[in-house]
């Protein structure tokens, strides 16, 4: 008895210890986590969107959008967060569009698991770079092998085929996405 | 009676002669699985040793109180608390470190080499023993990550800590940083360890036999005169 | 110590079993197996080029260089004059892309038996087929060079084309027949025509160094299984006769699969590792990301091959259950 007794103190006293603990480390680290949160979400948002200054969350019910605002508080285009999946695992896209939804302002890679060295050559410049400015009407189409000829064109990594593909049709799904939604009201 | 305790033995037997990667062979899944930069490997390395070193601190300091049957429990409550302490201090602080390690910070809990320490070493002794024991395990690991992490990021990609290294003209083997380079790597260093250990042993068996020898033959030869 | 024997014991000569040789011994089957990939390595310079007898080389050199080099690190016999280690240079060259980077090549090359097959204690130890272990690493390390395939007769010229397998994985391209028999189309240096192959495939059957079962039972099973996709729509998925005469498909089945160290024995297990390896085949071929499976499919059934044999060896006569 006298043993049953002291094996529930011992760990009652070690578990409220290190719940303390970890509250405090907790209460100290949150703040820091939720600015390190904020402070990602802004940079990418303004990186896809150079000419914003001012955001705002626009509520949507499977994607992450943001209307964003220059200085003057007028509206220049939309920012939207989608995923799909690549070759391995999901792939997280954040890009800009233009007010009018016809052009892509640039694109970030938020998150991927692709192979590294080939399919991580999306998060490269080299690749992001296609799609400033590209037109989106009717869709982005993808080339292999040959540069590009259309404007809504961009050209596939070699040997990253699926990767690049998975990129586009991410974003392509969701421009979709974010027109029926535009549309409907 | 005194035992004698040689302390600095309790410290470099961790770097080698139980070196946790190659000798114990233990925490496999971070070993094989965060090493493909020098950097990840040290940063690895650091948040194990860390809360390899408090844990037995702590694990020491109260090992005459925990009873025997629940000892297991605490261990792991007591991991876990460091653990979970490691992952938030990181995420504030180093957020682009913690999105490269994903998850396998939370996975340091389970590492085997950590509670493996606790039972086997810093419930049963002293605080200063068992730090020292923590330290050298922990620093054990962490060069064994380093190395590892090292030559597959040197291989894979040109680089080590980031600092390119190898010229242009090399075309970086991607398998390298592949999972299965990983197992590739650990295979053959630890067959490297094992051939130098054994080689190791050979030879002094080799010096008893011939200070075995001489020693005879000097008794002969005083028999003799 | 000797032995003293009676005079009438002397005229026997004593000698443990087994008392019947075929006369097949080792290096001579991998003389003959070395003998018949020739026609393989002349369709390879006739279609691309003299340049792949560098490719050739470098691998046959560094195949038995590492043979030799470590069986006297681990004080063995070097044999490096049996032939195995340049069949696997000969065979890991055979598999590789038009003017594939010669360092790249003895990198696999050294791989192959290093780590394929000395690890394992040498000839006859080794789990998986030396030159596609070779092959898979220099697959997994250089992806983007591997896959970059010149077209035949152009060489040098980096004008890369589709292998026809490719061109149908990803653009619904079938390629005639006829081209995939000569081979000039876009491959492996080895691999690209069927008749070479098949020639000194059929002469290894022939002499009785490769056991028909193991071939046979690959094209059966492809016919079987890939024909059940084609049957179910022929748009979608090709037909057999393709999935027999595109890609590696011929060189793995007559000369990979059938690699006695990494085969089965008995008869029936053949059935089963043929049958296994075009079911991996087609499945990898049909739904995988890459267009080719030949080599992981052959490595896949090699890992079975000890328990297919455990289980299908025959019951000694006699014995009761």
């Amino acid at each position: 008895m006298k043993q049953v007794i002291k094996i529930i103190a011992v760990l009652t006293s070690i578990g409220i210890i290190s719940g303390g603990v970890l509250a405090s480390v907790s209460n100290w680290a949150n703040p820091f986590i939720e600015k390190n949160k904020k402070e990602a979400t802004e940079k990418a948002i303004f990186l896809v969107q150079p000419e914003a200054k001012y955001y705002e969350r626009f509520d949507f019910s499977d994607m992450e959008v943001y209307k964003v605002y220059d200085y003057d508080k007028e509206l220049v285009g939309y920012v939207v967060v989608n995923q799909g999946n690549g070759f391995q695992g999901p792939i997280r896209v954040i890009f800009g569009l233009s007010k009018d939804l016809q052009r892509i302002t640039a694109i970030d890679v938020l998150e991927q698991v692709e192979t590294p060295g080939l399919g991580t050559l999306i998060t490269e410049d080299d690749f992001k770079n296609q799609f400033k400015n590209l037109l989106i009407v009717p869709m982005i189409e993808w080339v292999k092998g040959k540069p590009p000829s259309k404007d809504n064109e961009i050209k596939a990594i070699t040997g990253a085929t699926i990767s690049s593909k998975a990129t586009v049709q991410i974003i392509n799904d969701g421009i979709n996405k974010l027109k029926k939604r535009l549309n409907d009201e | 009676m005194k035992k004698e305790v040689n302390y600095s033995n309790e410290f470099l037997k961790g770097l080698w002669d139980i070196n946790p990667v190659f000798k114990q062979v233990l925490g496999m899944c971070p070993v094989l699985a965060v090493t493909v930069s020098a950097i990840n490997g040290l940063a690895m390395g650091l948040a194990t040793t860390f809360v390899l070193v408090f844990s037995s601190l702590i694990v020491s300091l109260i090992r005459k109180i925990v009873p025997n049957q629940v000892r297991i429990a605490t261990f792991i409550v007591i991991i876990s608390t460091f653990v979970t302490i490691v992952d938030l201090v990181m995420k504030a602080k180093f957020p682009e470190l913690s999105k490269a390690l994903g998850p396998f910070i939370p996975l340091i809990v389970v590492n085997c080499l950590i509670l493996g320490r606790m039972e086997a070493f810093a419930s049963k002794n002293s605080v200063i023993r068992s730090l020292l024991d923590s330290t050298g395990n922990g620093i054990g690991f962490m060069l064994a990550l380093i190395v590892l992490g090292s030559i597959r990021e040197l291989l894979g990609n040109r680089t080590i800590f980031g600092f390119q290294v190898l010229p242009e003209l090399y075309t970086p083997m991607l398998v390298m940083i592949l999972p299965a380079g990983a197992f590739l790597t650990l295979g053959l260093l630890m067959g490297l360890s094992n051939w130098y250990v054994k080689k190791k042993e050979q030879e002094e068996i080799e010096l008893i036999f011939s200070g075995y020898r001489s020693a005879t033959t000097l008794n002969t030869q005083t028999e003799l005169n | 110590m000797t032995v003293e024997r009676s005079d009438s014991l002397n005229q026997f000569e004593l000698k443990i079993s087994p008392h019947l040789h075929s006369g097949w011994t080792t290096k001579k089957v991998m003389w003959y197996v070395n003998l018949s990939l020739l026609p393989c390595v002349i369709s390879a310079v006739i279609f691309f080029g003299w340049q792949q007898l560098f490719i050739i080389f470098t691998s046959i050199f560094f195949a038995c260089g590492t043979e030799a080099l470590i069986q006297k690190l681990s004080k063995r016999k070097i044999s490096i004059d049996d032939g195995s280690a340049v069949l696997t240079g000969l065979l890991l060259a055979l598999t590789l892309p038009p003017n594939f980077s010669l360092w790249a090549t003895a990198i696999g090359s050294a791989f192959a038996i290093g780590i394929g097959k000395q690890v394992f204690g040498g000839l006859g130890f080794n789990i998986f087929n030396p030159a596609l272990v070779g092959r898979a690493f220099l697959q997994a390390a250089f992806p983007v060079q591997i896959t970059t395939w010149t077209m035949p007769n152009y060489s040098i010229d980096s004008v890369t084309l589709a292998t026809p397998l490719a061109a149908f994985k990803f653009d619904k391209i079938i390629t005639p027949l006829s081209s995939m028999l000569i081979g000039n189309v876009g491959g492996c240096i080895g691999e690209t025509s069927g008749i070479a192959i098949l020639l000194g495939g059929l002469f290894l059957i022939a002499v009785r160094i490769v056991n028909w079962r193991i071939p046979l039972s690959i094209i059966i099973g492809v016919f079987i299984f890939g024909g059940i996709f084609f049957l179910i729509d022929p748009m979608e998925y090709p037909s057999p006769i393709f999935h027999i005469f595109a890609g590696g498909f011929l060189l793995g089945a007559f000369f990979m699969a059938t690699d006695y160290v990494t085969s089965p024995v008995t008869a029936k297990g053949m059935y089963i590792f043929g049958l296994g390896i075009a079911l991996v085949l087609v499945i990898i071929r049909l739904f995988g990301g890459l267009p080719e499976g030949v080599m992981y499919a052959i490595l896949f059934m090699n890992a079975f091959v000890p328990i297919i044999n455990r289980y299908t060896l025959p019951e000694p006569f006699g014995l009761r259950k």
